[in-house]
């Protein structure tokens, strides 16, 4: 069935033996996870569950990206020639796609061989096993684009040790595949060169389980260091500061740390939430907070709604213009509206986690997953 | 649909396993004992839960989930893995020295990350608000933990704040709240608890040396149970007589440095320790005598009386009655916090016990037929569902009562006290009784400290004791109601205060039938409560009447008519607990908020009609009119019933302060989790 799909397939399915190897396949495009793609995967993966002659899945991605995001400059053409709520379609499947992941009862296993941000973070982390290597870079960017962090984000990251996840969804920092490791993000870290024997042990083993699949890539995998720069080194720091209640109380403390002593950290780190849309912030690092009481489930359900309010436009475009200025003008400059973060009320927030007022609309319905092994759900 | 094929499933899965039992020796796992979210197999939710948290907490909900958030991500706060999730729970199988220690480890931590900022610099209601929000949340986790903290900021901070002058402002307050020195509050002694006027501390002035002498005479009057006096404690407020020129003024409050700060006891000091308890180990409870201790004239807190330089008493306030009551007002904010805690308990164990009877299955009643969900046994809808809307009622009634000490003003003081004694005395009394049915309800599990609802029974028992006791509370709102009617009647006025304006009105008729439609409405609920407040009242205003016409003083004519007493003080509690119910329901806007509101709010009242004597004792329902009341409590079980997951759900209480049996107990219990 799958060899009938061609190179032209966003995703391509290899089957061997009891193992099923699905690879994102929009190189030009760093994979960035279009409404196909996301949809041909929840396909694959359902049908994977119900299909006993499968044990495992080996996600991962062609060329240099495992996959970059979400393709959010089409939702946003979508959304400009249409409809909001065509772009609310797209990010119903993926989050649904996020959940099935999170709550999946065989282990997925995700190569993270390159770029993994935003949507590639959502198709991946969810799962039983990431594997790092020293090519994966990953980032949550949404606050430079006037979004959120979203896919579920407002759990894995809340679940990052103290205040990482926070750090890591507020500033957009780039992590490297030893750094995703010590945070958790990633399982194990493998040398690229070794991946091909990696899977082809793999799918000898033929096994789903997890204490068997996590021994197997671990006779691949090693202890990498961290380099010297890194904010893991900084988590002391970093607790002090973005365990703050607000964004406002968050760069204050920053800015004391600052002014104790010179620190070129410190000042990007700065840099990098004065930049970001003070919208943006606020929404993220509640959705985070609310996050890290509940579980997955709700997570995705409140990014839907979040999402939904972003795409609205009602409270803030900030979305749009970062899309502008990122991805379409390349110019680098949105001018956010509201510009700054005391013209973000609580009001206005309280605004992004509420019902769409519509009567078509219809919060997040997610499909009711039954039997599901513990394991299956406490990933992080 | 789905639940539909569930249930098939179940049932399939039931005559499966029966089949093998009979041909192999094997365990089959079958559908019964595996676990179901009961967010899948129950109903969707018929209102917006979120919503309904907001209604529920009222306030600060950032500030509330940001504390959340601080004590998860701490491995101080005891995170543990248990069927796929985090609980935070503190371990009390630690030895009382680990339990005060990890406490004290706790508060700095939260120091250290800003959890107390304002709570004593902060100014208006918005900084009072937040911090009760936060000690609401800390709560949650650990009645240790919140007493600790009640302690050194609402008792020592609150004494410094109200019976001290601009001096001590000045020198305490932020050093308080920056945790620079460590307070308690020395009132209660050996000899004298609710007695407060009793005490027997003396603090003697001496003109020549500007001092204070403070001595504990004789053994009944060391302080006792002060809560960190006996480990961490370096300052004291102490209750004593005030002796100046060899006249008693009264008890007056003293500030009196205990340890040094290397944590040394001070000389002329001594201090024991209370010893283990049955709860709150982690507050360190000692005893202290004072052996001539001295201190500076400065160190009375002076707002009510103060001694001059040469040893003259001087007091704005000449009646001592009146003095004392100024005295004791501080200790109104402490009968705040508990009565709103003792709510948060009974929401903690109700969404435990709930969860687990919506997860857990006993008995088919049918040959082969499924097992039962334990909640949908009507009986143990009886058990649990008054005690959830008799919850939801009193939640409402603390926040009316947190508001009410908000905007607290002189001629609010009565108010506050009657009500804050009242509330204190109902909620927490309720508390520990959800707790015991709780506890049953989930059977042996509920005996495992790791559920907690077992635990907290000793954890939250003191609270019909400290702060006032129970009883004493409820006699003062009877005493207080009657001083209210003796004057109203006096003047010939009508009532204006403490909620008896309803007296001025004529007497409320109760129909002969009660139908259901009847029983559920507002009108009837308000005039029976009404009636009975109203009538009891009046007798026992006739009965203190009549022992007096007999010889006998006001005072023994209280005690003697102590049953009339008790059923008023449960009646005024009831009546303001309805009024604060139906407040909350008329400003609610959704209608499906509405609904289950008013469905709540009628099984609190058929639920109290039910259980309280008086209602028939007194006439004020008919056999009849109780039997349909019985009746109906029985019909509105089988209507919340769909709710109740939703109505726990609206806690706000989040799944890692919950517990094991309430999520997957099957996985929890697991072989696998004993091997790891």
């Amino acid at each position: 069935m799958a060899s009938s799909f061609g190179e032209t397939d966003q995703v391509l399915v290899e089957e061997k033996s009891s193992t099923r190897i699905f690879t994102l396949n929009r190189p030009k495009q760093l994979n960035a996870a279009s409404f196909t793609m996301v949809s041909r995967l929840l396909e694959l993966f359902l049908a994977c569950e119900e299909d006993p002659s499968v044990k495992l899945i080996i996600l991962k991605g062609k060329g240099r990206a495992f996959c970059a995001g979400g393709d959010v400059a089409a939702v946003v053409r979508d959304i400009t020639q249409g409809h909001w709520k065509l772009g609310a379609n797209f990010f119903r499947r993926e989050f649904i796609l996020n959940y099935v992941m999170a709550t999946y009862s065989k282990p997925q296993v995700s190569i993270l061989n390159g770029i993994v941000m935003g949507g590639g973070a959502g198709v991946s982390i969810h799962g039983r096993f990431r594997v790092a290597t020293e090519n994966s870079l990953f980032a949550m960017p949404e606050t430079a684009l006037g979004l959120f962090p979203d896919v579920g984000a407002s759990y894995f990251l809340s679940r990052l040790p103290g205040f990482f996840g926070e750090y890591v969804g507020l500033i957009g920092a780039r992590l490297d595949g030893a750094e995703m490791l010590a945070c958790g993000l990633a399982t194990h870290f493998v040398l690229s060169e070794k991946l091909s024997l990696l899977e082809d042990a793999l799918c000898k083993a033929d096994s789903s389980d997890p204490a068997v699949i996590s021994a197997t890539i671990s006779e691949f995998s090693l202890a990498p260091s961290l380099k010297e720069k890194s904010a893991c080194h900084r988590l002391n720091i970093i607790n002090k500061c973005f365990s703050r209640r607000t964004i406002e109380e968050i760069i204050l403390a920053l800015e004391r740390e600052a002014a104790d002593k010179e620190d070129e950290w410190i000042s990007s780190t700065i840099q990098s939430l004065k930049k970001a849309s003070p919208t943006s912030l606020k929404i993220s690092l509640r959705s985070i907070r609310e996050g890290r009481l509940q579980g997955v489930g709700k997570c995705l359900v409140r990014e839907y709604r979040m999402v939904c309010n972003v795409m609205q436009g009602e409270t803030s475009k900030d979305f749009f213009e970062g899309c502008r200025a990122i991805l379409v003008d390349k110019d680098k400059n949105p001018k956010w509206e509201p510009s700054k973060l005391e013209q973000v009320t609580e009001d206005m927030v309280d605004r992004y986690f509420s019902k769409i007022n519509d009567k078509d609309w219809e919060d997040l319905n997610l499909p009711r997953r039954l039997n599901i092994p513990p394991h299956a759900i406490a990933k992080l | 649909m789905e639940k539909v094929n569930f249930r098939t499933q179940v049932l399939t899965g039931h005559l499966q396993n029966h089949r093998h039992a009979t041909t192999a020796a094997t365990i089959y796992p079958s559908p019964c004992v595996s676990y179901v979210p009961p967010e899948i197999s129950e109903q969707p939710f018929s209102f917006d839960v979120s919503t309904m948290r907001k209604l529920m907490d009222g306030h600060n909900l950032g500030d509330r989930d940001w504390l959340f958030n601080l004590m998860v991500q701490s491995k101080l706060f005891n995170p543990r893995l248990r069927g796929g999730k985090v609980f935070v729970v503190p371990d009390y199988n630690h030895s009382m020295e680990q339990q005060r220690e990890i406490t004290m480890k706790r508060i700095e931590y939260l120091l250290d990350h800003g959890a107390f900022e304002g709570w004593l610099t902060g100014k208006g209601p918005e900084a009072e608000m937040k911090k009760f929000a936060l000690l609401e949340v800390i709560e949650i986790f650990d009645h240790s933990l919140a007493i600790k903290i009640g302690v050194h900021f609402f008792l020592w901070g609150g004494a410094i704040q109200f019976f001290g002058t601009k001096r001590h402002h000045d020198k305490w307050l932020r050093a308080t709240e920056n945790y620079l020195i460590k307070g308690c509050f020395a009132m209660t002694e050996l000899g004298h608890g609710s007695n407060v006027r009793g005490i027997e501390t003396t603090a003697t002035y001496e003109a020549n040396t500007g001092e204070f002498v403070i001595n504990t005479p004789c053994e009944s009057a060391q302080k006792y149970w002060i809560g960190g006096a006996a480990n961490h404690a370096t300052h004291t407020v102490v209750f004593s007589q005030l002796n100046v020129d060899g006249n008693n003024q009264g008890v007056h409050a003293f500030i009196t440095q205990i340890r040094d700060e290397n944590g040394n006891i001070c000389p002329n000091i001594r201090i024991a320790d209370c010893g283990h308890k049955i709860g709150l180990n982690g507050v360190d409870n000692g005893r202290i005598w004072f052996d001539n201790v001295r201190i500076p004239r400065e160190n009375l807190l002076n707002s009510v009386a103060d001694v001059s330089t040469d040893g003259k008493y001087l007091s704005a306030i000449k009646d001592p009655d009146q003095r004392f009551a100024a005295f004791l007002a501080p200790l109104t904010s402490g009968r705040v916090t508990i009565a709103v805690s003792a709510v948060y308990s009974a929401k903690i164990s109700l969404a435990i016990a709930i969860r687990y009877s919506l997860t857990r299955r006993a008995f088919s009643i049918t040959a082969n037929g499924p097992e039962l969900l334990l909640l949908d046994y009507p009986s143990h809808q009886r058990r649990l569902l008054p005690l959830l809307a008799k919850t939801y009622a009193m939640s409402f009634a603390s926040n009316y009562l947190k508001l009410l000490y908000i905007k607290r003003s002189p001629q609010l003081i009565k108010t506050i006290h009657v009500v804050s004694s009242a509330f204190k005395a109902t909620l927490t009394w309720h508390n520990m009784r959800t707790l015991q049915e709780c506890r049953e309800a989930c059977g042996g599990q509920g005996l495992k400290t790791e559920n907690r609802i077992g635990q907290m029974k000793g954890e939250y028992d003191v609270q019909s004791t400290f702060e006032g006791d129970n009883n004493v509370l409820m006699q003062q709102v009877s005493k207080a109601l009657l001083a209210e009617y003796v004057a109203a009647k006096k003047r010939n006025k009508p009532f204006k205060e403490l909620g008896l304006e309803h007296m001025n009105r004529s007497c409320p008729v109760i129909p002969a039938q009660l139908a259901s439609s009847t029983l559920r409405s507002t009108q009837f609920q308000n005039d029976i409560f009404c009636l009975r407040e109203r009538d009891l009242l009046n007798r026992f205003a006739a009965e203190v009447s009549q022992y007096q016409a007999h010889g006998e003083s006001k005072e023994s004519a209280f005690v003697v008519s102590y049953q009339v007493a008790e059923d008023l003080g449960k009646a005024f509690s009831d009546q303001a607990i309805l009024q604060s119910a139906i407040e909350a329901e008329n400003n609610v806007k959704d209608a499906s908020l509405k609904n289950i509101l008013a469905l709540l709010r009628s099984m609190y009242v058929l639920v109290t009609l039910e259980e309280d004597a008086a209602f028939l004792r007194y006439g004020y329902l008919s056999t009849d009119n109780a039997a349909a009341v019985r009746k109906e409590v029985a019909k509105l079980c089988s209507e919340i019933r769909p709710q109740a997951l939703a109505l726990v759900s609206s806690f706000g209480i989040p799944d890692a302060f919950l517990s094991p049996i309430a999520f997957d107990w099957v996985a929890a219990n697991s072989w696998s989790t004993v091997q790891n």
